[in-house]
């Protein structure tokens, strides 16, 4: 074949160079593969999949358009009808989830369709409501009140979904931290277990949380006992060491939007982390912009030098983003008030 | 020396080139067979069910069986560059060199193979929440394992392969 047969060792010099040139062959093979199968390229298919009638394969559709990002604007009618219409709840969370990281705008569609549905007859339509909104994350800000009063909602599964809705969309901070902090107290040991999860996975910690989480240290229901000492042992958004380990993470692509979220709910105590957030104002992907909006709103009075970079955003091409970012200008302003105020009367 | 047949070459040609694309395409196609293996024999699951699961999952954020394969094939694929060199260059006209390391490098792929389908089977069987970092740590635990597997097959051929007194 390539001269083995007379040369002195098992394989001539030149086949084993041709398997070599396999191999790399081979291996250019499964990269091209991959390539075809995943990004942008990827997205005829998994629309195809989202039709399709096994649940789970449109649940991983979901997933990966997801993924995907912007790119994957054609799938939008699709995940919207999976997203509200879709008789399996873990395709609706999916699908809005996807939704979230592709368009707001269509996002903010699903939270819209869901609101009212937290008022419904059957608690079934409430805990779907409330597990679809949770998916949304920060971007179902909106339906924070609706999910607040649903915390109070008779039925347990409804008050459990409504918490972990509320710790995923996480921002404004302080209602959210009261409505777990209630959640803490509940009748129900499982929403009590819920409350105490989302402090220590989820939410950043504060001195009241802090307080109210330690007597459950004690608590007869080992899970939450064991679920208080997480919460306890995790570190604290005042330690500057977890303050600069997110502002590193705000710079990687992989860990942003986690990063941007925990900052947006730090609020002023985030003030160090404003400049590797200023430059995310102008990512490609929209969620990016519109949490480093919230992340910058929620620094207040620290975020005073963003002013400039916010206002050249005011006419983003998203408009949640732009939602966003008047808010955050707005917020930023009012907090310079009574600074700018109190600075005055100080003065002789 | 032992003179060398010409059937005895063609042999030892052919075990090398099996050898080397063996270790490439097996290293790849070992972690997705265990996978519809225990779909199959462990989950009951019909084959044709298991296999769409299967490649529904093959690129999907959070499983990405796809990247499996490849973590796990990485190692192999130096095993299977290290028998084209080190098999592939073997003289012919002396088949105990030859033979010696070819019980070398089966004792690397032996140990390998044993190892990487033990650490898949543990996954998949007793999963837990840390268990997906197995498959991190696999391509290092193979590739310190394979010297270990080489010296032990080595060590056997020199008992099972005297050289011939002179």
């Amino acid at each position: 074949m390539t001269g083995s047969a007379s040369s002195p060792t098992i394989l001539a010099p030149r086949e084993i160079k041709l398997h070599l040139l396999g191999l790399v062959l081979f291996v250019g093979l499964l990269g091209l593969w991959y390539w075809l199968s995943t990004g942008a390229r990827a997205v005829p298919t998994l629309i195809e999949m989202l039709q399709d009638d096994d649940p789970s394969t449109r649940i991983v559709a979901a997933e990966q358009l997801g993924q995907v990002g912007p790119a994957a604007r054609a799938a939008i009618p699709r995940l919207l009808a999976q997203a509200t219409e879709d008789g399996n709840q873990h395709a609706n969370t999916t699908a809005a989830a996807a939704l979230k990281s592709i368009d707001l705008t269509s996002a903010r569609q699903v939270m819209t369709h869901f609101m009212p549905r937290l008022q419904d007859q059957d608690a079934q339509q409430r805990r779907t409501a409330c597990a679809v909104l949770g998916s949304l994350g920060p971007v179902a800000k909106p339906a924070v009140p609706a999910l607040l009063a649903a915390g109070h909602d008779p039925d347990e599964l409804v008050r459990r979904n409504a918490l972990m809705a509320l710790a995923s969309i996480g921002i404004p901070s302080p209602p959210i931290v009261a409505a777990l902090l209630e959640g803490l107290r509940d009748s129900s040991s499982l929403v009590r277990q819920t409350a105490v999860t989302q402090f220590a996975f989820t939410v950043p910690l504060t001195q009241p949380v802090v307080t109210a989480v330690t007597p459950l240290l004690n608590d007869p229901n080992r899970s939450i006992a064991t679920l208080a000492r997480s919460a306890l042992d995790k570190a604290r958004p005042d330690d500057a060491t977890q303050l600069e380990s997110l502002g590193l993470m705000v710079q990687h692509s992989a860990a942003r939007d986690y990063a941007l979220h925990q900052l947006a709910q730090l609020g002023p105590a985030a003030g160090d982390a404003l400049l590797p957030v200023l430059p995310l104002l102008q990512d490609d992907r929209p969620l990016i912009r519109y949490l480093a909006a919230e992340a910058i709103g929620a620094m207040g009075v620290s975020a005073t030098q963003a002013l400039q970079p916010l206002r050249l955003r005011r006419e983003d091409p998203d408009p949640v983003v732009r939602e966003a970012v008047a808010e955050a200008i707005a917020g930023i302003e009012a907090a310079m008030a009574p600074a700018e105020s109190s600075g005055k009367a100080a003065r002789p | 020396m032992i003179a060398t047949t010409p059937e005895t070459s063609l042999r030892l040609r052919v075990l090398t080139r099996l050898g080397f694309w063996g270790a490439v395409i097996g290293g790849l196609l070992l972690p997705w067979g265990i996978m519809l293996a225990v779909e199959v024999v462990v989950h009951q699951v019909p084959f044709a069910r298991a296999w769409r699961s299967f490649t529904l999952h093959l690129f999907a954020p959070g499983y990405n069986f796809f990247l499996i394969g490849l973590l796990t094939a990485a190692p192999f694929v130096v095993l299977a560059v290290l028998i084209l060199l080190h098999l592939g260059a073997a003289p012919v006209q002396d088949p105990l060199i030859a033979r010696r390391r070819t019980l070398g490098l089966a004792g690397a792929g032996l140990g390998m193979l044993v190892l990487a389908g033990w650490t898949h089977l543990e996954v998949l069987l007793h999963p837990d929440a840390q268990g997906a970092l197995a498959y991190l740590y696999l391509p290092v635990i193979l590739l310190a394992s394979m010297p270990i597997g080489y010296g032990l097959g080595r060590a056997i051929a020199r008992i099972l392969l005297p050289r011939p007194p002179a």
